[in-house]
């Protein structure tokens, strides 16, 4: 392992489920004219990481070859191609990791989200950014305001997620939201929401210490799901949060079925539902009230234009704050702890530093 | 034995090409080589003509886009790809396409937000400094070609272009089912744009202009009805003119308070002006025609009436897809547009056709270089 970490690219390497390793990979070339190369300060985790360790596959997505792990990084400009003009050598930058191929015509429409071709980072077959180097094109590089860590920088990428999910949602001034799931991404939809001027958000979780902190981070009321049938348990969210006819807006971050159950049960009619949490493939679904009720229900999948910048600005005009979600910083030797930690349920967000210069 | 080989006559690449204003010449330029592996090289086949086309020949200039250099002339074509490059994964060579003129970076956030239509850097074939279509080949990326059936021919794929351009007007106004439609303009985009409408199912599309020739042509074509609006009288005020004219066409044609959707399509400040009188509360408004660059405008009936109003510009994605289905399932006739046809030596005669804007000249067409 030390041999891989004094080389000159060391990577951490999933070389199939369970197994991590480091590696020393070849350094990348000099960046083609329209990309970056970035040297990764703080890259945090996220539960498809640790799922790609557990279970080396997430759909027909498999780790057929080692793989570098990492996708949520910010990072320092290493080097830039000739037609590159809004950053430069030294600058700081939050890591948008998923390029798609411009061409198809989900990227034309502006949906590169969806891009069949997509080329994400950690994501078999494509390599990440925990490793010394790593190139990028210009437009997926944000530069950091000054004033903005590279820590907070590591943290656009879920706060990405989160600018997305509330975007599908079109939440907007005086909405109620309710966001099921108070991890990181549940958290972020909370202090989104916030920011776009929802006037209530409750958020939802069995974990009470999540509550908790969700209540002093940004949401204004809670719910401790309860073992009952989903129409009772949503009769009572609305009753406890005092939602009214019901909820505006509907964000699940959990992928659990009993709150995507009652979720639906939570809404307001014509009211929106948001489904940015991932558990089981299939589920039971009140399908007869989404009907009823009117319900404008859509998916949200990783981040499409502008929502990296959107983050950028959130936490660079200060109207989120990402720092408290940083419960945990680790060198790059002891990432495998990390991991671990991360797939044992502790903390919030644990950042992994790049490697030693 | 010397004897001329095919390849002799392959490697050469005759232009049209606009060296300075009002100036034009044929030149043999090179054959262009294929910028990178998603590019395809086609054998032009047709060209139409377009108002803007003349615009670079007479003024050399449309706004910001300035003639200081020779460019190479047309952008409304149809060919057969010769060569496509290692990526090329929609086509093949012998592929008979319709060609979209613009392509963008890919990169800028217009380009990442889905308005291509709107990038910076935009290539667009006959817009200064980019070389066009009017020669024996033009090379452009594969994405940017587009297919047709067999039973298509290379006329009707020229049209695509001006079909597409009524397409993204549709598309601007959010045109829905059952809606009323005016249309100012019955030119080719006005037409192509009455005719999109229809296809969309409007309830009634009204097509307006000065010329009777043209509004025959129209009612025959794809308009529900035709309005000659009257003259200005000497010493009237133009703008209770147009109100006028406006108020002429809701009770002629029943359109209660107004036409749901307004696409004004010829750039003629009192078309403008009638076109948000027209109107009703609420409606859209679609500007898509190019005149003056600046006219009285009735702002305040605008924003009383809370109209939408929008502008449009070329094409997006899906209107090149769209436009080859319209006319692929007959429900755009493109080939009743075209009056005229040029070979390619004669491009200059064409062009000066379309300048000299005669009545029954509609759509003129030049043939691409043969062999």
């Amino acid at each position: 392992m030390t041999q891989a970490l004094q080389g000159k690219n060391p990577s951490f390497v999933l070389r199939a489920a369970g197994e991590l390793t480091y590696e020393d990979r070849p350094v990348p070339d000099q960046p083609g004219a329209y990309d970056v190369l970035v040297k990764p300060r703080w890259t945090g985790i996220c539960g498809s990481d640790v799922h790609y360790w557990v279970h080396g596959r997430i759909g027909h997505f498999i780790v057929e070859a080692p793989m570098v792990l990492g996708h949520e990084s910010s990072g320092i400009v290493a080097a830039v191609g000739d037609k590159v003009t809004s950053v430069k050598v030294g600058d700081e930058v939050a890591m948008e990791p998923g390029v798609p191929c411009r061409r198809c015509v989900r990227c034309k429409e502006g949906k590169y989200n969806l891009c069949a071709d997509m080329a994400f980072a950690a994501t078999p077959p494509y390599d990440g950014t925990l490793a010394r180097f790593y190139t990028l094109p210009e437009d997926y590089c944000y530069k950091l305001p000054e004033g903005m860590s590279l820590e907070e920088g590591a943290l656009i990428e879920p706060t990405a997620v989160a600018v997305h999910i509330t975007r599908q949602a079109a939440v907007k001034p005086g909405d109620s939201v309710v966001v099921f799931g108070a991890g990181p991404v549940g958290l972020l939809c909370c202090a989104v929401a916030k920011a776009y001027g929802a006037k209530k958000i409750v958020t939802v979780d069995i974990n009470e210490e999540r509550v908790k902190f969700a209540l002093q981070y940004a949401a204004t009321d809670s719910f401790i799901s309860a073992r009952v049938s989903a129409e009772e348990n949503g009769k009572n969210l609305i009753e406890q949060a005092g939602l009214g006819m019901g909820a505006d807006v509907i964000i699940d971050a959990t992928g659990a079925e009993p709150c995507i159950q009652t979720a639906i049960h939570a809404l307001r009619m014509g009211g929106t539902y948001v489904q940015g949490g991932m558990g089981k493939p299939d589920i039971t679904f009140p399908i007869m009230a989404m009907c009823t009720k009117e319900i404008n229900m859509k998916g949200s999948f990783r981040y499409g234009p502008g929502d990296y910048q959107t983050a950028v600005d959130l936490v660079a005009t200060k109207r989120i704050s990402v720092k408290e979600l940083v419960t945990g910083k680790v060198k790059f030797e002891e990432a495998e702890q990390a991991f671990a930690e991360v797939k044992a349920g502790k903390g919030i967000k644990l950042l992994i530093e790049g490697p030693a210069e | 034995m010397a004897s001329a080989t095919t390849t002799d006559v392959a490697d050469r690449n005759p232009a049209f090409v606009l060296r300075a204003i009002r100036d034009v010449s044929f030149e043999d330029r090179p054959v262009p080589k294929l910028r990178d592996d998603y590019e395809v090289r086609v054998h032009v086949a047709q060209t139409g003509i377009c108002g803007s086309d003349v615009h670079y020949w007479q003024r050399g200039r449309i706004g910001d886009f300035i003639l200081t250099s020779p460019i190479i002339l047309g952008h409304e074509s149809s060919g057969t790809v010769v060569e496509a490059g290692s990526k090329v994964t929609n086509l093949k060579v012998g592929d008979r396409v319709a060609i979209e003129p613009g392509v963008p970076c890919r990169r800028c956030d217009y380009c990442r937000a889905g308005t291509y239509n709107l990038c910076n850097d935009t290539i667009f074939a006959a817009t200064p400094p980019w070389d066009g279509t009017l020669a024996k080949y033009y090379t452009v990326a594969s994405d940017y070609c587009y297919k047709i059936p067999d039973h298509m021919d290379m006329e009707e794929a020229a049209m695509v272009e001006p079909v597409s351009v009524a397409v993204q007007i549709c598309k601007v106004a959010d045109l829905r089912s059952n809606q009323t439609v005016v249309v100012f303009g019955a030119g080719p985009i006005g037409v192509l744009s009455q005719a999109v409408a229809r296809a969309s199912g409007a309830r009634k599309v009204i097509a307006v202009d000065i010329s009777k020739a043209r509004l025959d042509f129209a009612r025959s074509y794809a308009a529900d009805e035709t309005f000659l609006p009257p003259a200005l009288a000497q010493g009237a005020d133009p703008v209770v003119h147009s109100e006028k004219v406006a108020a002429m066409i809701k009770d002629q044609f029943g359109l209660g308070e107004g036409a749901d959707v307004v696409l004004e399509c010829t750039g003629a400040e009192p078309c403008i002006q009638a076109g948000v009188f027209v109107a009703r509360k609420g409606g859209t408004y679609v500007q898509a025609g190019m005149g003056k660059e600046n006219v009285t405008f009735p702002i305040t009936t605008a924003c009383i009436r809370a109209l939408t109003i929008k502008g449009s510009i070329r094409y997006s994605v899906g209107c090149y897809p769209t436009a080859v289905d319209l006319v692929a399932s007959g429900k755009v006739d493109v080939k009743r547009l075209i009056t005229n046809r040029f070979k390619f030596e004669e491009a200059e005669k064409a062009f000066e056709l379309v300048k000299a804007a005669q009545e029954g000249v509609f759509k003129v067409i030049i043939e691409g270089v043969q062999g």
